[in-house]
């Protein structure tokens, strides 16, 4: 970046003694600093970082004390929100369907795509062209996606209970049923987001030496084995980046139930985003979809520590 | 380092002010050439709308035309948005400052807003040029307000039951009548539903009947069985009735204990829409809307549109949106005349004839009303015997309601009782006692 700088900036001079003629002024002293310059290219995005993300952050963190609805005055309720939360019959049903969500959809993201980087790793015929079907849906529509898989789930025509059929089963009401919608939700989001993780693990298996693998083969290790004790311990920085990212990114799922069941039937698939922008953009109570926010924030900032402790206790660096 | 956090300090102060400052100066630039000082300046209005359907943008275009033409000072500058999160998009609008002179507003809102003190009182505006005795009981109802007028609406429309005569003919069983007082009862309707049944192995090729385990059409079977919603004056639920608990087990124990009716939600999952289920015969009747009707009237099928089948007496509900304008508009007068537009019979009569809406005023309703829209093409035979029945409808009850937060408990319940098994008693007392809390804010 610096380098370039210097080419296409040629009124920078370089860094080291500059040659002095008088007593050069403070603002040209300054312009001559590559922080400076740094600033202000960053300035752009640093000031589009604190009107839509810094700012609002703290204000709703104010929010979250106040009944508003946009256009009222704006109240000052100290904790209430926060009480009613607790009380909340829904938001306690949507908190334990966040928690169900995460729960499943974070370790079976993980284990199938560290399967399939495993399994692309290998030397095996159309390799690229798997990683890339793999990779597609993370790119894909979630629109396009919700359309097709709510296609897939439908009881009557849908492929899902075609092949469950074939194989003797009959198949639930996917999508309409409380019992059934939310794993339908979770097959769909891990479907969706196995592509991102398999490509860290990719990256995450370029970066264990083959010297393991072939001082193992010398011990007579099996491949069971090799996996178990050489390429799960040594993916654990990879693991761990992956498990808090999902984590992260699964807490805060919104558009798949949107799309695909809004938050129905009868709430089993209504998750805490979902309940917030219904709070928030529905009802109008912000200063309530504040709070939850919040909860929902304290709940990441948890999960985050917890798994920073538990990297250092098994000394993963 | 001191100097440079010194420079952008002062840069972040001189571009957020240099951005206050170009909208003030924007502000006052608009301001003049909007207020009519001369007489002859041209005003703009801003009116929003969302977009219901392609022929409703269409013919509002029109309309605005029309209006134009006829009021040369006025501009009126149409902006339709998408449908979905309007209220959110108008309302986050009207916080920033930024609202439309005119727009649209659902009746399930309009009370809402009005209680955010956002509208603009009309109310000596329209008593100069109109009466509430002009309107249907149902549009007067909803547009009244403890005595004042903040919204004034363009039509109603109305649950009805559409039914496919082609099915009929083959099964050889007669229509549903469209008079209201010769309606099914709701065993005659349950009897055909089960006799338009058929069954190929286990496989049901044809279902009877379709629509009403959707709240809004179940409510108008609520009605008409003598039961309720809410108590006289909306601060209550008061559903928890035997009258209630009938309709909704009857609807219940069509799908289930007759098989005459498919489940809604599979049925949408896979794009079919009522209206081409009753298209292409997989359904012999549908509840729907009586907007539908100008879809259904271009599918080139024999459908025929019927009154509700009635539990004690035969009715329906009837609501529209109304048309509103900024407490904060400039332009007051202008917005007066567009929203009085709005709400003629010139205008509404191009969406009736198409068979989107049906008419709020009364002199519509009378025999030489019916003539100036009534549209072979589109209302099927016996239809004159049926407008009565949205004349007559009463007023949908969520619309006399302010908190918005009932029906998604409602459908939250409901839907337990369609999909879950949740009995019809457990449903009702769980609806009463959520939506009261609720209510009681």
């Amino acid at each position: 970046m610096n380098a370039e700088n210097r080419l296409t900036a040629p009124s920078v001079p370089m860094r080291g003694p500059t040659p002095v003629s008088g007593k050069p002024s403070k603002l040209k002293k300054l312009l001559h600093k590559d922080g400076t310059w740094a600033f202000l290219l960053l300035l752009p995005n640093i000031l589009g970082f604190l009107a839509f993300t810094l700012i609002p952050v703290f204000a709703s963190f104010a929010l979250s004390f106040t009944a508003w609805d946009m256009l009222s005055p704006m109240q000052w309720v100290g904790l209430s929100n926060y009480t009613q939360l607790a009380n909340d019959e829904t938001f306690i049903k949507v908190f334990w369907n966040t928690i169900y969500f995460a729960g499943v959809s974070v370790p079976a993201g993980i284990v199938i795509s560290l399967f399939l980087a495993v399994a692309l790793d290998q030397n095996i015929r159309f390799k690229k062209f798997y990683r890339a079907a793999f990779f597609l849906p993370v790119v894909s529509s979630m629109v396009a996606v919700a359309v097709v898989w709510q296609f897939i789930y439908n009881p009557e025509y849908g492929m899902m209970n075609f092949f469950l059929d074939k194989i003797g089963i009959r198949g639930p009401d996917w999508l309409t049923s409380t019992v059934w919608a939310m794993p339908a939700v979770i097959i769909t989001s891990v479907w969706k987001n196995l592509g991102f993780n398999m490509l860290i693990y990719l990256a995450g298996l370029q970066g264990i030496s083959e010297d393991y693998y072939e001082a193992a083969d010398i011990d007579g290790a099996r491949w069971h084995q090799k996996f178990l004790f050489i390429t799960v311990p040594l993916l654990s920085p990879t693991t761990f980046f992956v498990t808090v990212m999902s984590f992260i990114s699964s807490f805060q799922v919104f558009d798949t139930v949107f799309l695909m069941t809004q938050g129905g039937p009868a709430r089993s698939t209504s998750v805490i985003v979902h309940y917030l922008y219904e709070n928030a953009f529905k009802y109008f109570s912000m200063g309530y979809a504040s709070a939850m926010a919040y909860i929902l924030f304290f709940m990441v900032l948890v999960i985050t520590l917890i798994q920073f402790w538990r990297q250092q206790k098994w000394g993963i660096h | 380092m001191r100097m440079s956090r010194m420079l952008v300090i002062v840069m972040l102060f001189s571009l957020i002010s240099a951005a206050c400052s170009s909208t003030t100066t924007n502000n006052t630039v608009n301001t003049p050439s909007n207020t009519p000082d001369s007489g002859k300046k041209i005003v703009t209005l801003d009116f929003m709308g969302w977009e219901a359907s392609p022929l409703e943008t269409e013919s509002v275009k029109k309309g605005l035309a029309l209006f134009m033409e006829q009021n040369p000072n006025i501009k009126v500058n149409y902006q339709p948005v998408p449908g979905a999160q309007y209220a959110q998009k108008l309302l986050t609008m009207l916080a920033g400052n930024a609202a439309p002179d005119v727009f649209f507003l659902g009746a399930t809102e309009y009370r809402s807003f009005q209680e955010r003190d956002v509208l603009l009182d009309l109310t000596a505006q329209f008593e100069l040029d109109m009466s509430l005795s002009d309107f249907i009981d149902s549009s007067a109802e909803i547009m009244n307000i403890d005595g004042n007028i903040y919204g004034v609406s363009s039509c109603t429309v109305s649950p009805v039951l559409y039914y496919n005569k082609d099915v009929f003919d083959k099964e050889n069983i007669s229509y549903p009548p469209s008079d209201p007082a010769k309606a099914w009862t709701w065993d005659e309707f349950r009897e055909a539903a089960k006799k338009l049944t058929v069954k190929e192995g286990d496989k049901i090729t044809q279902y009877g009947a379709f629509g009403l385990e959707n709240f809004y059409m179940t409510s108008a079977e609520i009605l008409s069985n003598g039961g309720s919603l809410f108590n006289a004056d909306g601060t209550k639920m008061a559903i928890n009735t035997p009258e209630a608990n009938e309709v909704m087990q009857s609807i219940l124990d069509l799908r289930v204990k007759d098989e005459v009716s498919p489940t809604a939600k599979t049925l949408e999952s896979v794009g079919m829409k009522a209206n081409q289920m009753l298209q292409t015969g997989k359904v012999a009747m549908v509840v729907d809307g009586s907007w539908a009707l100008q879809e259904l009237a271009t599918m080139d099928f024999p459908v025929g549109v019927a009154a509700l089948p009635s539990f004690q007496k035969s009715t329906t509900h009837g609501q529209a949106h109304v048309h509103s304008a900024s407490k904060n508009t400039e332009h007051p007068e202008e917005a007066w005349k567009l929203l009085k537009f709005l709400s003629s019979e010139e205008y509404q009569i191009g969406l009736i004839n198409e068979g989107l809406w049906m008419p709020n005023r009364r002199s519509l309703y009378t025999e030489e009303g019916i003539k100036k829209w009534y549209n072979e093409a589109v209302h099927p035979e016996g239809f004159k015997e049926m407008v009565m029945f949205f004349a007559e409808a009463e007023a949908y009850p969520f619309t006399l309601i302010t908190e918005n937060k009932v029906i998604d408990i409602i459908n939250e319940e409901t839907d337990k009782l369609w999909y879950a098994g949740q009995s019809v008693d457990d449903t009702l007392a769980n609806i009463e006692t959520r939506s009261n809390v609720e209510l009681a804010k």
